[in-house]
């Protein structure tokens, strides 16, 4: 064989030593990928589920609210057991429930080593209510403040019940006493920021002004390094002026990978160790039961009933509807491996949530056919057609699935339409849909704001998930609780009432308690979170 | 020729009027507030206050009427401003001047590759018709077309961590001469492939039975230049026409590669914008999109009389 045919065919022996080369080249690639992270010290990488192009720390929601922690400093925070730790604010006092004097910690600092006043609060606050900073949750923490009103209806700019008498006080006006003013205070919807900085002199927000571009200065134990929205990328490196114990990571990246395929291969391959937020419906088998455990939170799922429209406006319907209805199949269904945990009720990790008096609806498949063959329509063939939405991720349309099926076998009703679309649904049908998929919570460990933000008549979920619920045992219930102070025995109590008041109106079928995962891997240590859905503390993530 | 290629432009603007109105039509009209979308985001307990979105919709134009607003828009494009996104308030120009250099290197690579790649094995085909070699180019090929991007992307990348343990996961864009954009140009360029490999096998077939081949044949010419000189240029003509037309298709795959391949381009922020329902975005990338497949169906056009000289006669005797 002559020297130029050797060079063009390539025995089978070269090709499987070829093959073996670029195998182990590769995977030699690889490991050095990983050495280099090792070599930087502890880098956290979270996948991040949506190429987020808005980063403000002042939105007070949405995914990118998950991480205010890690930048942001706020007035106190819930740890995961719920119980409030000072933070920016050492203390807080009331006389009336209606003045609250808050001090500042001498120490807290910026970024910068500037101090961080009360007039930083005030302005912080003040940009936080503006419209146009569209805070999602600014109405939870401040709506009581004097002034707020005006400011959320663009007609003023100023927080007049906020007053501040030296660089360490700050003192604040409700309109009317709230005994729990100061946990709802412990959050980062409205985040402590350098007011000169975030807030223009017109009193709206600065564009971009968290950007490093701006040189901006930063409260918690990480500050933004670099961001690249155009190719979803952002990195924070500690903030050596910390007024905080001193943060363990060397980084934090976080990147934008919106498969979820995608992002569980990249946390399995290891270049990847937590995530914002990833819901799928094998994520146990995936990466294991630790990625999503963590402590239930007061926020729960459950299918709501309009009420005012047919053919729920029959209470022997909802019975029967309810009563049909296995919910320990129903959970089975849905999230067989946990981390959630089935529902009964609404309350759940508040004081009150245990021992309420709030009896479980009973699965009752022969009561239930028999208060449907009572009601107006008599039995199934006359009712109409059943129209969920919300049903929307593979969980969720596995438990809609199987709530048909009961209806289907325990009722006989076979007219039953799923859609995705929530709030907006525009279909023809939009005027005929009776039940909507939704969860209720609060960010306080308080049963009071639990239900006055799911069952009050005032609430949007009554309002519209429950067609204009209205119940005067609830609201009265619900309003007198509102003047009992925190540690008031007699608070729980009236909400359990209200809760019990709730469940005779039979208008939801209970679904899921939620746990708040941690969506990081085993080795990732103090990723734990708080009602919030902040890393509680921040400074104490540590990777191996 | 400048004469046609404006006379093309003037075709094309009220074209793009139409398909504008109609997309700002469908999201003015259809599901999706923008501004409560954004209040309603995140789970837990949302009470937005109206008093508040009024305001905000106030602040950003939404609350006038369907026509003065889309009359804005286009006034506002006419003086070179494509307006701010409702979500993020960030300039909408340079949201799409940031994402589409990515998604045209992109569809350019897959042009090329599919050029490249498909054009040579329909050849190889036709030119073994009906034999092993003929029925595995074409069975290939039917398999990628029966492929979508969504299902091959995941597939390949779940595969290469299974077939290779230890090796990163191509995830990101670090430009065309990165090794992570093979992954996301091979899904990319399945079904062109597919498209171009049986569009120029079939074309091969019909010249091959042409007289200046036979003739060809017959004088002894070698059958390599038979091939490259008598048989692919006549035969390039319908294959360059189909290639500009898959334009459309590399746009339309590129969403789902762009999502799970991390790419930071059209693709991508198109998702994105559709689930804000932001329209500003959506339109500016509708324009982005009709001015491609414009521009790739005129270089075709331009590219014609090149490789057919026919064609230009053609032109000019009419």
């Amino acid at each position: 064989m002559s020297d130029q045919s050797d060079k063009t065919n390539i025995s089978r022996r070269n090709a499987l030593k070829l093959g073996l080369a670029a195998g182990v080249g590769l995977t030699v690639f690889g490991m050095n990928a990983r050495i280099v992270m090792a070599e930087e010290g502890q880098v956290l990488k979270v996948a991040n589920p949506a190429f987020d192009q808005d980063w403000s720390p002042l939105r007070g929601g949405g995914r990118t609210f998950r991480w205010n922690s890690i930048w942001w400093a706020s007035p106190m925070y819930f740890d995961s057991e719920g119980n409030i730790k000072p933070y920016v604010f050492t203390s807080w006092e009331s006389a009336d429930n209606t003045v609250w004097t808050f001090k500042l910690d001498p120490k807290a600092v910026f970024s910068d080593g500037s101090k961080i006043t009360s007039a930083d609060v005030k302005g912080s606050w003040e940009v936080s209510s503006m419209p146009n900073t569209k805070n999602q949750r600014a109405d939870q923490v401040l709506s009581r403040v004097k002034g707020y009103a005006e400011i959320a209806a663009g007609s003023g700019t100023e927080l007049t019940g906020v007053a501040t008498p030296d660089e360490g006080t700050v003192v604040v006006t409700l309109g009317a006493a709230d005994p729990i003013f100061f946990m709802r205070l412990a959050n980062h919807i409205a985040p402590i920021t350098k007011a000169s900085q975030s807030r223009g002199s017109d009193g709206e927000e600065i564009i971009d002004w968290y950007k490093p571009d701006s040189k901006p200065v930063f409260s918690g134990p990480f500050k933004l390094t670099s961001i690249d929205i155009d190719a979803g990328k952002l990195s924070f490196e500690p903030n050596e002026n910390f007024f905080g114990p001193k943060p363990k990571l060397a980084r934090i990246d976080i990147t934008s990978i919106e498969d979820n395929v995608t992002a569980t291969s990249l946390i399995k391959s290891g270049e990847f160790n937590a995530h914002t937020e990833l819901v799928t419906s094998t994520i146990i088998q995936d990466l294991g039961p630790e990625f999503s455990a963590g402590p239930l939170i007061p926020t729960s799922q459950h299918f709501w009933f309009n009420i005012s429209r047919a053919p729920m406006d029959d209470p022997k319907v909802r019975q029967a509807l309810i009563m049909a209805v296995d919910r320990d199949g129903l959970f089975k269904a849905s999230y067989p491996d946990g981390p959630h945990k089935k529902a009964d009720q609404i309350l759940n990790s508040v004081p009150g949530a245990e021992n309420s008096g709030f009896e479980p609806y009973p699965y009752d498949p022969a009561a239930a056919k028999k208060l449907l063959a009572e009601s107006t329509y008599g039995g199934p063939e006359r009712l109409p057609k059943i129209l969920f939405v919300g049903i929307s991720g593979p969980a969720i349309q596995a438990a809609a699935q199987f709530i048909a099926e009961q209806w289907r076998q325990n009722l006989g009703i076979t007219a039953v339409d799923m859609k995705p679309q929530q709030d907006s649904y525009a279909g023809p049908d939009q005027n005929s849909v009776q039940i909507f998929r939704d969860d209720v919570g609060t960010r306080v460990p308080d049963a009071v704001s639990y239900l006055a933000g799911s069952i009050a008549s005032t609430s949007s979920n009554a309002q519209n998930k429950l067609g204009g619920y209205k119940n005067d045992k609830v609201d009265s219930a619900l309003a007198e609780a509102t003047t009992k102070a925190a540690d008031d025995p007699q608070r729980i109590a009236l909400a359990q009432e209200a809760q019990k008041a709730f469940r005779e109106d039979w208008a939801f079928i209970p679904w899921y308690s939620q746990a708040m995962s941690r969506w990081a891997t085993k080795e990732v240590k103090g990723l734990e979170k708080n009602l919030d859905w902040q890393v509680v503390e921040p400074w104490n993530i540590s990777i191996g | 020729m400048l004469r046609y290629v404006l006379t093309r432009f003037a075709i094309w603007i009220p074209s793009v009027l139409v398909v504008m109105l109609a997309v700002y039509a469908l999201a003015f009209y259809g599901a999706g507030d923008p501004i409560k979308l954004i209040f309603l985001r995140a789970p837990g307990d949302v009470a937005y206050n109206p008093q508040r979105i009024e305001a905000i919709r106030e602040s950003a134009g939404l609350n006038k009427p369907f026509i003065v607003q889309f009359g804005l828009y286009i006034w506002n494009l006419l003086h070179g401003q494509f307006g701010n996104s409702l979500t993020s308030g960030r300039s909408v120009w340079a949201m799409v001047s940031a994402a589409a250099p990515v998604s045209f290197q992109l569809a350019l690579c897959s042009i090329i590759l599919t050029a490249v790649v498909a054009i040579p094995l329909g050849m190889i085909a036709a030119l073994n018709q009906n034999s092993r070699i003929d029925y595995a180019i074409l069975g290939s090929a039917l398999f990628l077309w029966a492929i979508p991007a969504y299902v091959a992307g995941p597939m390949l990348m779940v595969g290469l961590i299974v077939l290779l343990p230890g090796a990163s996961v191509p995830y990101g864009w670090g430009g065309i001469f990165d090794v992570r954009i093979l992954l996301p140009l091979l899904v990319l360029s399945f079904q062109p492939i597919a498209l171009i490999v049986r569009q120029t096998r079939a074309a091969v077939i019909e010249v091959l039975s042409e007289d200046f081949v036979r003739t060809a044949r017959a004088k002894g010419v070698p059958e390599i230049i038979v091939a490259l000189r008598h048989i692919l240029r006549p035969v390039l003509t319908p294959v360059v026409t189909q290639l500009g037309l898959i334009m459309i298709t590399i746009v339309n795959g590129a969403i789902f590669v762009e999502l799970v391949f991390g790419l930071p381009g059209l693709g991508r922020l198109t998702v994105q914008a559709l689930i804000n329902s932001d329209y500003p975005v959506i339109l500016a990338i509708t324009l982005i999109g009709s001015f491609l497949v414009m521009v790739s169906n005129l270089l075709v056009d331009v590219l014609y009389p090149l490789l057919d000289p026919r064609a230009n006669d053609s032109r000019r005797s009419r």
